[in-house]
């Protein structure tokens, strides 16, 4: 028994816009969600900009939740699900009355809760740390935190599985609706932006200064990002039965493992992922309309990537865009991010843009990075890519129901 | 689609902690009663607020795997390597070219390493500039490190995953594992958790467990089950030491609240029983969590007693073990393995594994077990 799954609600927080309509419409004016860093003190950095959400209120978006006892990231997951939740149409009583859980998706977890233990521990001492921060700390809380918000009694799993954990998660409440285990499923991820990652990305390279521009010429980096996606999923059938709106279905997915550097990719390994993904969906390399690419801005990922693409697809690939652009790198909610934009692109006809495109990448002849303006385009199947540290390839495909 | 089992065969194990050291020395040391706890004063650079514990006291990595490629290595992913290590020599099953593309990792954790995390993060505020980071160690403070640097080290291609689920991560990482075994993503793979002892750790516990009035003391260790697809395994000629028949998970509400999480529990295990294809009174051990605070011990206990009545027997790693967060299920499974290790009376027979968590979350593995006698 296998059972069709279908995107009938989506919930971004994102530094672009907040909200299916509000998301939808700064993808297709390639709006930047880039401004200097508010959330610590960024002073004694030579870069010092990302893509924040400073206009993330919890206490506006959350019903159940009390935020004073969650973390940031937990707060991005939990109103990311209530608003996939709201943008399904589905009655909230119904759903925690049924069987319904979530998978979310996340690099660093609480991480602001982290850094503000450490900040005791340099204050004074381990033994000064506040317990209720103890409490907030474990990643496992952002699964909890929309499960909790939304009342439901299935399984809320956690898949810490750095910068391609939300395909994961994807992956796996597809699995679970596909299979009958769960009836209604949330799945995305969340991540917040943190001091560490930011001296970490600049110390490895990394980190761009102004504005991220993957496949460009002259692409230096990443800017790290912050937000929560969720996209809810039920079956096809339950869909049908109650009118909603239907942005895409999930085709299927596939995942693998560089197992050979911790944060290099490997070309050769990710073709493979590739390949894997369209065979668990289904579908023939030839059939896929546009990429949504990992396309991290640093020139090893976006060379790797399309090295890959050219390799699975030939000289001839599909338009593939980075959102990166817009909302720089937002760790594990990167691919929940990327799945949206890519139901969205389904549902409305467009490929978004790679912004901040100004000078084509000699060496990456045949890559259609859509520069700058988003395209109008009739999307059938989308591939939404995410790669991590740890060789953690993860890649969805998105389709058109038919 | 595919047409793989709903189940796993285990067919090897490995366990370090400080209360024994690979699957024989630990089944010894469960079936002796042997606790780990030992002395940990002047162990570690900071002070600890307690001066015992079941760590691993000298524990260095390149005593176990040599100085080539460790000196980084935190110490979450020191355990998980060689938990790996031990798991794939005590199983049958050879990965090589042929196979490791269909040879996964899945690795439960609360936070990954926590020190090497803060650590990193105090660079950020002790330093002169923010960004005099070691750039070596930023792999570290990402929560899949274990999983992805074990991957590497023993070249296993298949899928690669870290659930992050705090008490309930064991159970987590086998509910993982078993659906990327029925769907066919891969025949096998490395799944178990890990947690690690440091000052950090110690002391998050304490402030905890001060707060709870909980006396056990605090554990680290790694415990890792090499799980296959039953039917591969079997076509190769490998006896497992154990069936996963089962393992359900539900979300409730922290202990005093409501939905209860002790009728979940019973609930979770009802739907895991049946799904086994189990009576409850085929059951003769339940491994549980229990985690000395007594509110959330007797939200499992309620939930046991709801359907097990007082019939089966209570298997409590934590007496040895102590306190291991994330590596608590997999500990349990491994403890509830260790008492069929050599007891052939006990073949066939079937136990139930459970956790509960404080925030709410509940969860259910039903196993049944073999002797290597």
């Amino acid at each position: 028994m296998s059972r069709r799954v279908v995107i009938t609600g989506l919930g971004p927080v994102s530094s672009v816009g907040i909200g299916a309509e509000d998301f939808g419409a700064a993808l297709r004016e390639g709006r930047s969600g880039i401004s200097p860093i508010s959330s610590f003190d960024a002073s004694g950095f030579p870069h010092r900009m990302a893509g924040e959400v400073p206009d993330f209120d919890p206490g506006t978006m959350v019903r159940s939740l009390s935020p004073d006892e969650w973390g940031r990231t937990s707060l991005f997951a939990a109103a990311a699900g209530r608003l996939a939740v709201e943008d399904s149409g589905l009655d909230p009583a119904v759903l925690a009355r049924s069987r319904a859980g979530s998978s979310i998706g996340t690099t660093s977890g609480e991480s602001q809760v982290v850094e503000q233990l450490t900040a005791q521990w340099v204050d004074g001492g381990l033994s000064s740390l506040r317990p209720d921060l103890v409490r907030q700390a474990p990643a496992s809380r952002l699964a909890v935190a929309v499960n909790r918000e939304l009342g439901l009694t299935g399984e809320a799993m956690t898949l810490s599985t750095a910068c391609s954990a939300s395909n994961y998660a994807l992956g796996y409440a597809y699995d679970q609706i596909a299979m009958g285990d769960a009836d209604y499923m949330i799945a995305g991820g969340a991540d917040s932006v943190c001091r560490w990652a930011h001296a970490g990305f600049y110390r490895l390279g990394a980190l761009t200064e102004h504005a991220c521009s993957p496949f460009d010429a002259n692409r230096s980096g990443i800017l790290t990002g912050e937000g929560g996606a969720a996209l809810f999923l039920e079956t096809l059938e339950s869909a049908e039965s109650r009118g909603a709106h239907v942005y895409a279905e999930v085709l299927g997915y596939g995942l693998n493992c560089d197992a050979n550097h911790m944060v290099a990719p490997d070309a050769d390994s990710i073709a493979e992922c590739m390949r894997r993904a369209h065979r668990n969906a289904g579908i023939d390399a030839s059939q896929v309309d546009y990429i949504c690419a990992h396309g991290t801005g640093t020139p090893a990922n976006d060379a790797v990537e399309s090295r890959a693409v050219l390799d699975v697809f030939g000289d001839t690939p599909p338009p593939i865009s980075s959102i990166k652009s817009m909302l720089g790198h937002t760790m594990g909610a990167a691919s929940g991010f990327g799945a949206i934009a890519s139901a969205l692109g389904i549902d409305q006809g467009f490929m978004p843009p790679t912004t901040n495109h100004t000078t084509p990448d000699p060496d990456l002849v045949g890559i259609d990075p859509v520069p700058n303006k988003a395209r109008i385009a009739r999307l059938d199947v989308v591939q939404n890519n995410g790669f991590a540290f740890g060789g953690n390839n993860a890649i969805t495909i998105l389709g058109r129901v038919a | 689609m595919s047409t793989a089992p709903d189940t796993l065969a285990i067919t090897g194990w490995g366990v370090l902690t400080s209360t024994g050291f690979g699957a024989d020395e630990f089944a010894a040391a469960v079936r002796e009663g042997r606790s780990g706890l030992v002395d940990v004063e002047g162990a570690f650079d900071e002070q600890l607020p307690t001066s015992k514990a079941c760590a691993l006291v000298g524990f260095h990595a390149r005593d176990h795997l040599g100085r080539k490629g460790t000196s980084f290595l935190d110490r979450s992913t020191s355990l998980a390597l060689i938990g790996c290590e031990l798991a794939l020599n005590d199983t049958g099953l050879v990965v090589d070219d042929a196979n490791r593309d269909r040879v996964g990792i899945v690795l439960g954790t609360t936070a990954g390493s926590l020190k090497a995390t803060s650590d990193y993060s105090r660079e950020t505020l002790v330093q002169d500039k923010p960004y005099l980071v070691n750039p070596m160690l930023f792999p570290n403070t990402v929560m899949n490190c274990a999983a992805g640097q074990s991957a590497i080290w023993h070249k296993l291609k298949g899928v690669n995953a870290t659930v992050a689920g705090g008490q309930l991560a064991g159970l987590n990482a086998l509910r993982y594992t078993r659906n990327l075994v029925r769907r066919g993503y891969v025949d096998g793979a490395l799944v178990g958790a890990v947690e690690e002892f440091s000052p950090h750790t110690a002391w998050s516990a304490h402030h905890l467990h001060r707060q709870l009035g909980v006396q056990v003391p605090v554990g680290e260790g790694s415990a890792v089950f090499v799980a296959e697809n039953p039917d591969v395994a079997r076509a190769a000629g490998r006896t497992p030491d154990a069936e996963v028949l089962a393992v359900e998970i539900g979300y409730y509400a922290p202990t005093g609240q409501l939905p209860d999480a002790g009728e979940g529990l019973a609930t979770t295990i009802a739907r895991a029983l049946e799904r086994a294809g189990v009576a409850a009174d085929e059951v003769w051990a339940v491994a549980t969590g229990e985690t000395g605070a007594q509110p959330l011990d007797e939200v499992e206990a309620r939930g046991v007693a709801a359907v097990f009545g007082g019939a089966a027997r209570r298997v409590r790693v934590k007496e040895l073990t102590g306190e291991c967060q994330a590596a608590s299920g997999a500990l349990q499974l491994a403890a509830l393995l260790s008492h069929h290790r050599d007891d052939r009376a006990l073949d066939g027979r079937v136990g139930v594994v459970t956790s509960v968590s404080a925030d709410g979350a509940v969860g259910a593995a039903v196993v049944r077990g073999y002797s290597r006698a």
